[in-house]
């Protein structure tokens, strides 16, 4: 479904990504694990466009000179250069870390605005699904999203990127942030919504130890660099892994 | 007198409220502080009253018609010269504020001065309020402005693209991961606003004549709602225009009347030192900006 091909991200001659390769398959869930300032973001960004708007932006102004090398291919298709919109709509959705949400508008209000190119009935539709996969959101409805708890704010981030009818859905750093048993509702839910909806998921995390034994396939980056990568039971009994993310 | 100053000074909020909404409008959106804003004002005036006088279109499309090309002013400002300097607050308030100069020396320059630019009003007459009279236009004047901030209202909580709006203002990389197109909803901002500014020319502007200097006026009286209010919201907004408009007229009426514009002047001077981000502020950066 998503292929990444030698991608190299460089902001001015800062190398953010060096030379990435992966691969998602329809339906999987693909984990990416890094600690901080290893380029999940970067890497994220990269697949949501965002990092496209950002150099437009960039150069506008005349500020940060942002250079990217290598190809990202969905479904057989060059999205390298593919503007943030254009993705929403072939169904790249990224929920961005630490719990995007619109503070100001009440939670109803963020699903809806998450809806911006769906058609209505499919929106409520969505917001519904999000309610049933979210009882917590139901009697939140209409508080402002900005006085929501970190792990609500996660909730209704994930949900709000549920209207946005993904294929691919990307979690940046889903669990940041979040209580143990908060971390345990949100993968839970992931689980969910792939039984559910088969929505491909590929997700970044630092937090290792609850994301692991749940995916098909998992990335371990270093400093930009694809240091490692197998299974999840691959990943979980190597012992650098064990080492570096399980302290042991 | 103290009747008649009630509601002539409701009127004048009225008119503070309709000059600053789209100033506002553009700001609290796209962040662009859009200094042209009283030049797209008299231009209307003067589009409608070229189309009157010279082409001899009817009233109604005249006015039809300045209101749409003011919008489209809008956007070609935003795409031709704004997207080029966005996010750099002070190149923003020099290019718009410099557009807007140029295309108010420019109807100095090809003399459209003097008493014969006039708008005409919607209805003629007036209606009695106990002992005050007021005329219609001045009546219609406090209606389009309650009706445009209810149209407002329902716009950007209940339409697919007055979310987006609101989506983009408070987090535009956000926006973008739904596919909100940042430079889109800018431009149709900037059309929104200048939109704004051309209906509130064709309703204030029959009060008097059109005239250039009007232009630096309303982008005065604008600023000075927007700054006590606070940019960017539109609840300050209104508190704004009905304690400045208040203060206007109480002074014109008990004081002395050419010190009403000292009123906007004082009030930006006077809010700008005690609370920077106005009185219902969300844009903490205002200091930056203007």
């Amino acid at each position: 479904m998503l292929t990444v091909e030698n991608l190299m991200v460089f902001f001015e001659n800062a190398l953010a990504l060096n030379d990435f390769s992966m691969e998602v398959r329809e339906g999987q869930l693909v984990g990416v694990i890094g600690s901080n300032s290893a380029g999940k973001t970067t890497l994220m960004n990269a697949l949501s466009g965002l990092i496209i708007d950002m150099r437009i932006k960039e150069q506008r102004r005349g500020g940060q000179r942002i250079t990217l090398y290598g190809k990202v291919l969905f479904e057989d298709r060059d999205i390298t250069t593919m503007p943030p919109s254009r993705r929403v709509k072939l169904g790249i959705v990224l929920c961005r870390e630490r719990h995007p949400v619109f503070p100001e508008s009440d939670v109803l209000e963020n699903l809806k605005m998450a809806g911006y190119l769906q058609k209505s009935g499919k929106v409520r539709e969505t917001i519904r699904y999000v309610f049933d996969l979210f009882p917590a959101l139901v009697r939140l409805k209409s508080r402002k999203a900005g006085f929501l708890s970190g792990g609500e704010q996660q909730m209704l981030a994930i949900g709000m990127a549920l209207v946005a009818q993904p294929r691919l859905l990307l979690l940046d750093e889903p669990l940041l942030g979040l209580s143990p048993m908060m971390q345990e509702l949100v993968m839970g839910a992931v689980q969910d919504l792939r039984g559910t909806s088969r929505i491909t998921v590929l997700l970044s995390e630092q937090f290792a130890r609850p994301v692991l034994p749940l995916i098909d396939y998992g990335y371990v980056i270093e400093n930009g660099i694809l240091t490692l990568m197998g299974s999840g039971r691959e990943l979980m009994d190597n012992p650098e892994v064990k080492a570096a993310y399980f302290g042991v | 007198m103290f009747l008649g100053t009630i509601v002539y000074g409701f009127i004048n909020s009225a008119i503070l409220a309709l000059l600053s909404m789209g100033f506002n409008l553009t700001f609290g959106i796209s962040g662009v502080a859009n200094f042209a804003y009283g030049a797209v004002y008299i231009f209307s005036g003067f589009l409608a009253w070229i189309l009157m006088h010279s082409w001899g279109v009817p009233y109604f499309i005249s006015v039809l018609a300045a209101i749409f090309c003011s919008g489209c002013v809008g956007i070609l400002m935003y795409y031709v010269v704004i997207i080029r300097v966005k996010g750099l607050s002070l190149s923003e308030v020099m290019a718009t504020f410099g557009i807007g100069m140029a295309v108010m020396e420019l109807f100095r320059y090809f003399d459209f001065v003097g008493f014969r630019y006039t708008l005409p009003v919607f209805v003629d007459g007036s209606l009695s309020f106990g002992e005050v009279y007021i005329d219609y236009q001045r009546v219609l004047i406090a209606l389009i402005a309650v009706c445009l901030t209810g149209f407002i209202y329902v716009f950007t909580h209940h339409t697919r693209v007055g979310l987006a709006f609101r989506a983009i203002a408070q987090d535009e990389r956000t926006a973008l991961t739904f596919g909100i197109d940042s430079d889109r909803i800018g431009a149709f901002s900037m059309a929104f606003g200048s939109a704004l500014a051309a209906v509130a020319a064709i309703v204030i502007l029959p009060l008097g004549t059109i005239a250039v200097e009007g232009g630096y006026e309303v982008l005065i009286n604008a600023l000075a709602v927007c700054i006590v209010g606070g940019l960017g919201s539109t609840v300050g907004i209104l508190v704004a225009s009905v304690l400045i408009g208040y203060a206007q007229t109480f002074t014109a009426n008990y004081l002395e009347p050419h010190w009403m514009i000292l009123v906007s002047l004082i009030a930006i001077a006077v809010v700008l030192t005690v609370k920077p981000s106005g009185l219902f502020g969300r844009q903490k950066e205002l200091e930056e900006r203007i």
